[in-house]
Order: C-alpha cells, then sequence, then structure tokens
C-alpha cells in the first residue's frame, strides 16, 4: 500500500460505510454522524493551516457559510442540480479566499488570525443585514437536492453517503498534501519562515496556496451542508463558529489530520449530547475545553500515546 | 450652523463619550497582552459580568454608586482566581494556547449568567436623569458625568503607570518579565493582580455604559470585537495607543452613523481595521516587529 492509501484508512472508511447498515440505529443518528463527518472535514482542513503551517486562522467559519450561502441561493432558486451547487461554491469561496489569502498570509501569529477574523465578520455582517438573502434568518426550507436527474439525495442515508464521500476525498487530498513536497516546504515554513525564504522558497505563495486549499475544503463542507439541513444561516458564519472550529483541531490533536476528524466529531456529538439533556452545555464544552488545554495540550491523540498506544504518526 | 448644533455637535460628544468607555475596555486588554502574550477573548464577558454584578448589588442595595464600586471588586476578584488557577500554567506555552482556553473561559461566563440571570434584555437606570445645556443644545447629564467618569480613571491609570511604585513594576514586567524575576520581584503575583486589575476595569466600563446600553448575556461578543480592533490600531501593547485609538473608533462610529446604516457603519470600520493591518500592521503607536 502506498503511504497515502493505507489499510487503517480503508479499514475505517469501510466500516463508516456499513454504519446505516446497523440494524435498530435511528434515521436521527445518520444526520448527527453526517454532522460530526461534516466538522471533522473541516477541523482537518483547517488543521493544513494550524498544524502544518503555523497559521493560526479565525475566519475559516466565513468560508464555510460562503459555501453554504452559495448552494442555498441556487437551489432557493430552482437549481437542484448537485454539481451546480459544488460548483458555484467552489467559484465564490475560491473568489473571496484569494483576497483573504493575498492580503493575510504575509502576516504572522495573531496578525493573521485578526486578519481572517475581520474579512469574516465583514461577510457575516453583509449577509446578517442583507435581506435579499433573508437577513438573520438565513434562506430557510430548501428543497431536495438531486446528484443527477432524477436522484433526489432525500433519505438520511443518502445524505450521510455524501457526507462521508466528501470526507474520503479531503482525507485523500490532505494527506497528499501533507505527505508531498509541497507539504514538506508547509512544516519548513512553520518551524522557521525565515530559513524557508533563505533557501529560496516563494514563502507567501506557500502559505497563499495551502491557505486556498484549505478554504475551499471548508467551502465545499459548507456547500453539502443545506442539502442536509434544508437552510443556511448568518449563525453559520459568526466568528464564535471559527472558534469551535479551532477548538476541534486542538482537542484532536494539532498536525496529525486524523486528530482533527476525531476532534470534530468528538464536539459535535458532545454539544449534541449535552445538549439533549441540560441547557447549560457551553459551561460543560468551555470546561472540557479549560481542561484540555490544562491536562492535554496534545490533544485526543496526545493523550492516547499516553495510555501507552503505540505512537501515532509524527507531524508529516 | 443649525446642523452643526442640532446633530453634529450631539454625534461627536457620544462618539467621545462611547469612546472614553471603550478605552478602559481596550487598556485592560493591551495590559494584558503585553504582559502574558495573551489576546484575552474573555475581556468581553469580564465587562458584561460587571454590569451583572451591578445588577445584583443595585438589586441589594438600590444605590448604583455602591454598585459601581463594588461590581469592579467582585470580578476583579473573580480574575484574579481565574489567572490563578487556568492562564498561570500556561505562561511558557505558545499563545495559541492562551486564546483557547479563554476562548473556553468565555463560553463558561457566558453561559453561567444567562443560568442565573436568564436571556433577557435588562436594563439599568442611571442615577440621574437631567440635562444640562451645553454649547447651545442640551444633553443628557449621565452622558456627561460617563465622559468625566472615564476621562478621571484613564489619568488615574496614567498617573498609577508613570508616577507610582506598583505601576512602574507592572510596565517593567511587560518589558521582561524574566529580568524583573531576576531582580527579586514576585512576577507571579504581578500577573494576577495586574489580571484582577484589568478585570476591574473592564467590569467597570461594563456598569458604567449599561444605563446607556441594554444588558444581556452576549453583549460582550460584540465588544470584545471593537475592542480588539482598537488595542490593534493602537498599537499592540501600546497603552497610549489604545486610548488614542479607542477615542478615533468612538468618533469614527458615531460620526458614520449619520451618513450609513449600522450595517455598513460595521463594515467601514472593520474595513479601516483591514487597510491598517495591512499597511501598518504594528498600528498608530506599536513597536516594530512585536509578534509580527
Amino acid at each position: 500500500m502506498s503511504r497515502v492509501v493505507t489499510w487503517r484508512a480503508l479499514l475505517a472508511l469501510a466500516a463508516l460505510a456499513a454504519l446505516p447498515a446497523v440494524p435498530g440505529l435511528p434515521r436521527y443518528y445518520l444526520l448527527l454522524a453526517f454532522d460530526s463527518l461534516l466538522f471533522g472535514a473541516i477541523a482537518m482542513s483547517l488543521d493544513l493551516l494550524i498544524g502544518y503551517t503555523g497559521l493560526v486562522s479565525f475566519g475559516h467559519a466565513a468560508f464555510y457559510g460562503l459555501g453554504a450561502y452559495a448552494t442555498a441561493i441556487l437551489m432557493e432558486r430552482g437549481v437542484l442540480s448537485l454539481w451546480a451547487c459544488l460548483g458555484s461554491s467552489v467559484l465564490v469561496v475560491g473568489a473571496y479566499a484569494l483576497v483573504v489569502s493575498y492580503f493575510a498570509t504575509p502576516r504572522r501569529g495573531i496578525y493573521f488570525a485578526l486578519l481572517t477574523l475581520i474579512f469574516a465578520e465583514v461577510v457575516y455582517t453583509f449577509f446578517r443585514y442583507t435581506q435579499t438573502f433573508g437577513g438573520s434568518d438565513g434562506i430557510q426550507g430548501l428543497p431536495d437536492a438531486e446528484l443527477w436527474r432524477g436522484v433526489p439525495i432525500d433519505t438520511p442515508e443518502r445524505k450521510y453517503y455524501l457526507g462521508l464521500a466528501y470526507l474520503a476525498l479531503a482525507y485523500a487530498t490532505c494527506r497528499v498534501v501533507v505527505t508531498s513536497h509541497f507539504g514538506r516546504v508547509l512544516v519548513a515554513i512553520r518551524e522557521n519562515e525565515d530559513r524557508a525564504r533563505f533557501l529560496g522558497y516563494s514563502v507567501h505563495r506557500y502559505k497563499m496556496a495551502v491557505c486556498l486549499l484549505s478554504a475551499l475544503l471548508t467551502g465545499l463542507a459548507g456547500a453539502i451542508y443545506p442539502i442536509r439541513s434544508a437552510f443556511a444561516t448568518p449563525d453559520l458564519m459568526v466568528w464564535t463558529e471559527s472558534g469551535e472550529f479551532i477548538i476541534s483541531v486542538m482537542i484532536g490533536g494539532l498536525g496529525t489530520l486524523v486528530g482533527p476528524i476525531l476532534g470534530g466529531v468528538f464536539f459535535t456529538i458532545l454539544r449534541d449530547k449535552v445538549s439533549s439533556y441540560v441547557d447549560w452545555y457551553f459551561i460543560v464544552i468551555g470546561v472540557v475545553l479549560i481542561v484540555i488545554v490544562l491536562f492535554m495540550p496534545k490533544g485526543l491523540l496526545g493523550f492516547r500515546r499516553l495510555l501507552g498506544f503505540k505512537q501515532w504518526r509524527a507531524t508529516a | 450652523m443649525d446642523y452643526l448644533v442640532a446633530v453634529l455637535l450631539p454625534q461627536l460628544l457620544h462618539g467621545l463619550v462611547f469612546g472614553a468607555a471603550l478605552g478602559l475596555l481596550a487598556l485592560g486588554l493591551t495590559v494584558i497582552f503585553g504582559l502574558l502574550g495573551v489576546m484575552n477573548f474573555a475581556h468581553g464577558e469580564l465587562y458584561m459580568l460587571g454590569a451583572y454584578a451591578g445588577i445584583t448589588v443595585i438589586g441589594w442595595t438600590h444605590s448604583f454608586w455602591v454598585a459601581l464600586v463594588a461590581a469592579p471588586l467582585i470580578v476583579g476578584v473573580l480574575g484574579a482566581i481565574t489567572e490563578a488557577a487556568t492562564l498561570r500554567p500556561l505562561y511558557r506555552r505558545e499563545p495559541l494556547y492562551g486564546l483557547i482556553l479563554t476562548f473556553g473561559l468565555a463560553l463558561v461566563f457566558r453561559e453561567g449568567v444567562r443560568q442565573i440571570y436568564g436571556g433577557d434584555m435588562r436594563r439599568i437606570l442611571p442615577p440621574f436623569t437631567g440635562s444640562t445645556p451645553i454649547l447651545g443644545m442640551t444633553y443628557p447629564d449621565y452622558r456627561l458625568f460617563l465622559l468625566a467618569a472615564s476621562s478621571a480613571l484613564l489619568l488615574a491609570i496614567w498617573l498609577f503607570f508613570t508616577r507610582t511604585r506598583a505601576g512602574i513594576i507592572v510596565r517593567a514586567a511587560v518589558q521582561d518579565a524574566e529580568m524583573l524575576d531576576g531582580l527579586g520581584v514576585d512576577v507571579r503575583r504581578v500577573f494576577t493582580l495586574t489580571f484582577a486589575g484589568s478585570a476591574a476595569l473592564a467590569a467597570l466600563a461594563g456598569l458604567l455604559l449599561a444605563p446607556v446600553f441594554t444588558v444581556y448575556p452576549q453583549m460582550g461578543v460584540e465588544m470584545i470585537l471593537l475592542a480588539f480592533i482598537v488595542v490593534i490600531l493602537g498599537g499592540m501593547g501600546s497603552m497610549g495607543g489604545s486610548v488614542v485609538a479607542a477615542l478615533v473608533i468612538g468618533l469614527a462610529q458615531s460620526l458614520f452613523s449619520l451618513w450609513m446604516n449600522p450595517q455598513r457603519v460595521a463594515i467601514a470600520i472593520f474595513g479601516i481595521m483591514i487597510v491598517v493591518l495591512i499597511v501598518r500592521p504594528r498600528g498608530f503607536f506599536g513597536r516594530e516587529g512585536v509578534l509580527e
């Protein structure tokens, strides 16, 4: 097996693909699984930036929300083809990400974080107050999208497989990227940006490229979200949402790709389960976050190692 | 001339009042940033806690003035406990961890308040209601008091940092905490007390602004972004810069809102910020290369 397609990854994919076959599983859990995998995939694409390149983006919610709106606006006007929706999301998110990454990537650290945050807030404010796109209510009550003519993505099973297919593609893309020469340069930039520059790499271009890639993957996740939920609201891109993406990356473990997926799944399930028992679940999430930062800064995968498991594959 | 007196002047005063209060908030943020290298995401929640602590104290004592003293003290103590329990173990780690930690703290504070007080909008009545003729217009007394109180506090803080031994120690810690430690100062205590002070300042700003705005659990989320913008605009870790930038943002916001709807105002403020970050990331008065 190649370094990209490992037995372990295939096994995990097969297990996930078998999930709808579990007898007696309420259909609701398939939608929860969809949300978890989607959140995991977003955290993973953010990990390309935070974990591998050392850039903390606080504006990923805007990529996510823009992708969702690109789909929702098309579907609201009767364009139900999945491929048209994905294509328009790529165009919209790509154009926006090009601008953001061009201006934000020359900056490091907190300046990069705040630039992405403020760009995202501009997008949020625009959609929040533009009545054409539903203002604060967003776009609600969308019809089912179609894979192609006559094949609607209507049942929870079909929606789940759509999410799973996206995750598999996104994971393969990320894995290819981080094992490639390109990925090595990203790690070099994270470790010492000046030295990478002295070695002749165009650091700005590398950072822009990875920023674009991460944004597009997140935008695609946004594009399929309204297909499952039938709505897109500005809440998808408020800045605290970006914070939750970062939280998922941290929970899972920086620079591991698999970790952030687990982190996203953990976070989504935690939010869903705790909120169905108590209405103060944000306190639980906040405390979990504090505990993780204080006691297991390497995240779930780092914790695994503490427990005596074989060391997980190190960064890149 | 009528336009000047009836529209422009009140708006300018509004901006000045808001800017001064914003300065109190941003000042605490910038000192903590300089000291701990942490962008404190929970600062907006400390601001919010100040207003709610005020509501409770006013409920007990029926006095705004008692609350104005008690609420910052309560929040200051809470800040000291929080710092010692959660931020202290993170001093030597990457700033990212502090960012995430304070994000978690913000969630806990916000939800805690919503559980205790409910999510409704609350109001605090101003302690006096009259208005005074000034410069050919009448202006509410409370806002004038707000401007005077914020200015006096800013002056007091400036005197503290330039004229007292404690203030000089804090500034030294911002410059080089390790060296200060070597000189025999208990740096950890300095950190904790400074954090408590910054929390108390945020609480004071929250309570002072409460009669002008409304009080609700999310109120900090909107203010903190503005405070971040102020801190960056003024230059990370530059206290004077923060105050100047707070006044600039306060004035810009109230002047813009003469000609634009709130959405465009927000976008214009963000636009200013983006341009500053791109052209001059160290802000008005920041040192070059701080965390760049």
